[in-house]
């Protein structure tokens, strides 16, 4: 839980950023088309309704001046309260149709809002899903959640709330400029005096509130991981009774969180309120501008007060984009950060995966070299054979690369040198959907889902039934215990199936791999936290299993593997001996003494 | 609810100064108009100075309002944010008194999201609703008496649809706040899955089960959408509902009160600022409706967090305990049993709860070695987490030298009673910094000792970064073995004077296994050691040896004693004691 590490992004251009967006949205253009339409329509009917009690007002209730046309005096007095009936229903029908054009809007900007943020994130996470496990390896989880969470949310806000209105005040900001124009061209530019300023503020604030944000999203997502990470573990922080520094360590990324924050509540607040003050001194100089012009009756004092009501119009819109500015800056900045997600690659997919002819199992490791971080090699020149029906043990010292192997072999990575064949071809020219269905994999990292016991044997595959499932439970020696729980197989898993023992984990994700019936079978530490009587058990039911097919198993404890057909020792990352149990023990070297270690009196050792 | 008003409070001073600026703001707000109606006279009189003055006003208008505005906002949204890193971290520190029952309960990816969207959703409806709500009833209490001074009869008929608006608005926030839930919970459940899919991101690759994730991922986004739209359904009518409202009152006043002009009964001036006021209070009767949903929302988050504030554990850390306590290190089960359903009344199977341990009677001297052996299942992890009173017994009690462990202060008993538990968990970090996990004053020197004692050198020595190496979420980037050695060092840089090892070394090979037991044997010497494993050179030295069947105490003794009766541990053992006479051929 390292407190403070931060990441470093490309900066992206916003247009691209921008063209992403829209490039989810697309799809719900039709919604999004009408909704933009609707916008100026409901303007109109909220519009017209004063309009029309300065029209009720005129006409019937102030009889003193009538502006209405002769002829329709006669049609007004035969109304009379009528008339001021017709008005209201007048009045109603505007009102609905407000209503109903609000409420379509509404409605229709939520749906694409919510239709296509959830497309984004559905991408997104079948994005990261397929990258390769170095991402995985520097990326914490909780980073990746906020990412798919929050920065989304950040976006959606844009779409909502942003996007369509920017339109209508766009087309409202240019009227109502062509309208100054047209009504008094000097005084208007005299008006538009307000942009360059407001440009050089917007301009300013873009540059300074990008940093905040891009902060924002940072300091957030470092805090979210921290907080994943923590929850996580709380039990280890409990044992340790590191709850103190664990809240200080929080209240650090807290703060710093909050610093952010706030600092983009200053600059919003500050653009904000320059818009509003801007709007009140440009009246300011069209009063002194024109007050001077009619003074030296230039102009009428009518036309210098129609033009204040312009310009005051004038500002509406811009006080709406102001505001919406500051959405689109920290939309961007998420959208810099999803982009950048967007931008990992996946491993690389063989244009044509080559067709697999020969499909008994052989597994080839040709000179491997690998390293998961460079410069610090793993694997050195690796060579191994696995003939197919080969039973082939890897033993060695802790941290001496074997589960490196079956990485590369899965390709959970890909090798620096040389190359690993599964069925005589390259496991970079397989399809790699393919090749992980051919190996099952019991791996040293036991996990389970969230669920029941049935789930999490099968993992999706539906034709998997309960019978199937059971047998593999047996054979792992997990049916006796899970027989024993009131629900059975139905008994549920907490995360990371912390309901149950250690032991108890492991021989369920063993009986996983089994259940997936595969052609090559590799157990890395498959039974290193089971009794050594059901270790032993579990071994005579894979006996049987195993007849025909490949199996690459790792072990520490060699009792588990002395009946392999073939043995490798492996030492600091590369191969030091193989052969068979009785080959190695003869040959009186690592092995050797690793058996000693183990079995030897204690007073042999040394 | 009650405890959002008391952060409140706290910044009450704040909200003053802030809510104070907003007056402010509006005050200058409203005599620019006077000042340009001045300014307007003064072009009428083709008076230039009083004109140049009246400018000059409406500029310095201008920008202290912009000032006053300015302030205001900032002032309080920041209030805002100080409440919510104040409820961030104020849950995060109950979080983590919180036992390990809540955290089976809840998933990592659940929680999150409560401590991510559900508090952004209590800090808009105080950042927006504290503003909303002081200024809107200001507002209607300064129009209303104007109103009424006009014309009371046409007030009250005026104000008749928003009374009516009161009342629906009271039934729909119900089903606001329903849907708000259900919309805060769905994102929820994304975020779980998220969590969890990318938790085990290794399985899912290996299974290939990218697919299948992203189908149940798919599903929950598109109930989600649902949710979400489900909820934009009732907020689209919010707005129509209050302008609705707003516009009914003018209808009333246009035609009632326009019948009273017409009877002479007020006049028209009467009628015009009647309506001005109206619709002065119409928009702050808008934002009403938006800050009514905000709220709602709000309150449907705050019902979550509250949910975490509510959990209360049996063990809580106290503030200040002692460091660690002088104790001779002897430790006892009296009597102990203990069902990991027995305080949980939601999973009720009807039968009587399955005791995972059943009267446990067990001693160990001080400075001895006890080893808790067993077939997978049997109890040994549980007996040792009721060391630590991470779990309860449900009858019995736990003592150390003699006093029960209830009374002795959780945070001393904690480091009395170091564990390495058996699923080696780390953190993202540095290893030095994993290592003095438990006790960051841990010395330079303390870490490497402790991470040799481990068998850790030669590791460290192959990592260019040596102890200064990341090891990623979990310990992600260390083999198995290393993990758990990492753990063992841990352990040790910890100094408890009871040491707990739960398989501590199940992914050792047997060469490095044997290193450690000899120094860690060393290290711990005098100590209290309490070993759980499954391999004989693990236990075969224990002053006592336990062997645990089904959750009751099978056979006991010392490893000759138990060999000699052929019993369970015979049986558990005697495969790798066979392999060891063949050796010695
Ligand atoms: N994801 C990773 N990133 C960086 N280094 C790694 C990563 N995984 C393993 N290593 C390093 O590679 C080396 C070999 O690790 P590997 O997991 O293959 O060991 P192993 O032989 O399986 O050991 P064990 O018996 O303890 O499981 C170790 O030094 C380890 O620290
Ligand atoms: N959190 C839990 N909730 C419910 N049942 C649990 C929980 N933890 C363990 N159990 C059950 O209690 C029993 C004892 O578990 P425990 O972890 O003590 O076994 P163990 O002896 O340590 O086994 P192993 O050798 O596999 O580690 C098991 O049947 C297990 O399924
Ligand atoms: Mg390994
Ligand atoms: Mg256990």
């Amino acid at each position: 839980m390292e407190v403070g590490r931060e990441e470093k992004l490309a900066r992206v251009h916003e247009l691209t950023l921008l063209k992403r967006v829209w490039s989810f949205v697309r799809p719900y253009r039709l919604p999004f088309w009408i909704a933009v339409v609707l916008m100026p329509l409901n303007t109109l009917f909220a519009l017209s309704q004063p309009y029309l009690v300065k029209l009720t007002i005129d006409l019937f209730l102030d009889p003193r001046h009538r502006p209405a046309p002769a002829w329709l005096h006669p049609l007004l007095r035969a109304a009379g309260t009528h008339g001021l009936l017709a008005m209201g229903a007048l009045y109603v029908m505007m009102l609905l149709g407000e209503f109903a054009t609000f409420y379509g809007q509404f409605y229709l900007t939520m749906m694409v809002a919510q239709y296509s943020m959830s497309d984004l994130r559905t991408a997104l996470f079948n994005h990261v899903e397929r990258l390769p496990m170095a991402f995985f390896d520097r990326t914490p989880v909780g980073r990746l959640v906020s990412r798919m969470t929050t920065d989304i949310d950040a976006i959606s806000e844009m779409v909502n709330a942003g996007s369509l209105t920017i339109f209508n005040d766009a087309i409202t900001l240019v009227a109502i400029v062509v309208i100054m124009l047209t009504f008094n061209a000097r005084l208007a530019l005299w008006a538009l005096c307000a942009i360059p300023p407001l440009l050089l503020m917007v301009n300013f604030f873009r540059v300074r509130a990008r940093v905040v944000y891009r902060d924002i999203r940072e300091r957030l997502a470092a805090l979210n991981a921290y907080l994943a990470e923590a929850l996580a573990g709380m039990g280890v922080i409990q044992l340790f009774t590191r709850e103190r520094e664990s809240c200080r360590e929080f209240d650090q990324l807290n703060l710093r969180a909050r610093e952010s924050l706030m600092l983009a509540n200053i600059y919003e607040a500050g653009l904000f309120s320059s818009v509003e003050a801007l709007s009140s001194i440009t009246i300011a100089i069209i009063l002194w501008v024109g007050g001077g012009e009619v003074i030296r009756s230039l102009i009428g004092l009518g036309t210098l007060v129609a033009f204040m009501e312009y310009a005051q119009k004038f500002f509406n819109p811009l006080r709406e984009m102001s505001q919406k500015y500051t959405v689109l800056q920290s939309s961007l900045v998420a959208m810099e950060r999803i982009e950048a997600l967007l931008e990992e690659k996946p491993l690389s997919r063989p244009a044509a995966p080559a067709r697999i002819t020969d499909r008994r199992g052989s597994i080839v490791f040709e000179h491997v070299d690998f390293a998961y971080r460079p410069g610090e090699p793993v694997l050195k020149d690796v060579s191994l054979t696995v003939e197919p029906g080969q039973k082939v043990a890897i033993v060695g010292a802790t941290g001496s690369g074997k589960t490196t192997i079956i990485k590369l072999l899965t390709r959970f990575y890909d090798v620096k040198a040389g190359r690993i064949l599964v069925d005589g071809v390259d496991v970079r020219e397989w399809d790699l959907t393919e090749l992980r269905r051919a190996i099952g994999l019991v791996q040293q990292d036991v996990f389970l889902f969230a669920g029941d016991i049935l789930e999490n044997i099968r993992l999706g595959r539906v034709d998997l039934d309960d019978s199937a499932v059971r047998t593999a439970l047996a054979r792992a020696q997990a049916l006796r215990f899970v027989e024993q729980m009131p629900a059975g197989l139905r008994e549920e898993v907490h995360e990371r199936g912390a309901n149950f023992s250690a032991g108890q984990r492991q021989l369920m994700s063993f009986a996983r791999a089994l259940a997936y019936d595969p052609r090559i079978l590799v157990m890395d530490e498959a039974t290193s936290s089971v009794d050594s009587e059901t270790e032993h058990l579990v071994q005579l039911a894979l006996e049987q299993l195993l007849t025909g097919r490949t199996a690459l198993i790792i072990a520490h404890r060699l009792s588990t593997i002395q009946s392999a057909d073939r043995i490798l020792v492996m030492s600091n990352g590369s191969l030091r001996e193989s052969g068979t149990h009785q080959e190695l023990l003869a040959r009186r070297g690592l092995y050797y003494r690793l058996f000693e270690l183990q079995y030897g009196a204690p007073d042999t050792a040394e | 609810m009650r405890r959002l008003l008391s952060y409140i409070g706290r910044f009450w001073h704040r909200y003053a100064f802030g809510i104070f600026c907003t007056l402010a703001t509006a005050a200058l707000g409203m005599t620019i108009p006077y000042l340009v109606r001045d300014a307007i006279n003064a072009i009428q009189a083709h008076d230039y100075l009083r004109l140049a003055f009246m400018v000059k006003l409406i500029c310095g208008a201008a920008v202290l309002g912009g000032v006053a505005r300015w302030f205001s906002r900032f002032v309080i949204f920041n209030c805002g944010r100080d409440i919510e890193y104040n409820l961030r971290n104020d849950l995060f520190a109950h979080l983590v008194k919180l036992g390990p029952e809540f955290y089976e309960r809840l998933k990592t990816g659940d929680l999150m999201s409560r401590l991510v969207n559900d508090l952004t959703a209590v800090r808009m409806m105080i950042g927006m609703g504290v503003l909303s709500f002081t200024t809107t009833p200001l507002m209607w209490v300064l129009s209303l008496s104007v109103m009424l001074s006009l014309s009371p009869r046409l007030t009250l008929a005026s104000i008749a649809p928003y009374l009516v608006l009161f009342f629906v608005m009271y039934h729909l926030s119900r089903s606001i706040m329903e849907r708000s839930l259900r919309v805060q919970e769905g994102i929820g459940a994304i975020g779980a899955k998220i969590q969890e899919s990318l938790s085990g991101i290794h399985i899912v690759k290996a299974y290939t089960l990218e697919q299948h994730q992203a189908a149940q991922f798919r599903a929950l986004n598109d109930s989600y959408n649902e949710q979400g739209l489900a909820l934009a359904r009732i907020r689209g009518v919010l707005l129509p509902l209050i302008r609705g409202a707003a516009a009914a009152s003018t209808m009333i006043v246009l035609i009632y009160g326009g019948a009273l002009v017409m009877a002479h009964r007020i006049s028209i001036g009467d009628l015009v600022a009647f309506m001005s006021y109206l619709v002065a209070l119409a928009w702050p009767t808008t934002s009403l409706g938006w800050t009514i949903s905000l709220y709602q929302r709000g309150k449907a988050a705050m019902k979550r967090l509250a949910e975490i504030f509510e959990t209360t554990s049996t063990t809580m850390i106290e503030e200040d305990g002692p460091l660690r306590l002088e104790v001779a290190g002897e430790v006892r089960w009296e009597d102990v049993s203990f069902s990991y359903f027995a305080n949980r009344n939601g999973s009720s199977n009807g039968a009587a709860p399955a005791y995972a341990l059943r009267g446990i009677n067990v001693t160990v001297r001080p400075g001895e070695k006890l080893a808790i052996v067993g077939r997978t299942g049997a109890g040994k992890s549980t007996m040792v987490k009721l060391l630590t009173r991470m779990i309860e017994p449900t009858t019995g009690r736990v003592t150390i030298d003699g006093r029960d462990i209830r009374e002795l202060p959780l945070g001393g008993l904690r480091r009395t009673v170091g564990v390495v538990p058996q699923e080696p968990l780390l953190f993202s970090d540095t290893l030095a910094r994993n290592i003095a996990f438990g006790r960051t004053d841990a010395s330079r020197d303390e870490i490497i000792e402790a991470a040799h004692v481990a068998g850790l050198d030669s590791d460290i020595a192959m990592m260019p970064r040596g102890l200064e190496t990341v090891v990623g979420e979990r310990g992600m980037s260390l083999s198995g073995g290393q993990k758990q050695r990492v753990t063992i060092a841990r352990l040790l840089a910890y100094n408890p004077s009871i040491v707990v090892l739960d398989d501590a070394l199940s992914s050792v090979d047997t060469e490095t296994e044997r290193a450690v037991l000899e120094s860690l044997g060393q290290s711990v010497r005098g100590r209290t050691t309490i070993v759980v494993s499954h391999r004989a050179s693990t236990v075969r030295d224990a002053d006592e040896i336990i062997v645990l069947d089904q959750g009751t105490i099978a056979e006991r003794g010392t490893h000759e004693e138990l060999m000699a009766r052929r019993g369970i541990y015979a049986g558990l053992f005697h495969r790798q004691l066979l392999e060891e006479e063949l050796t010695q051929y």
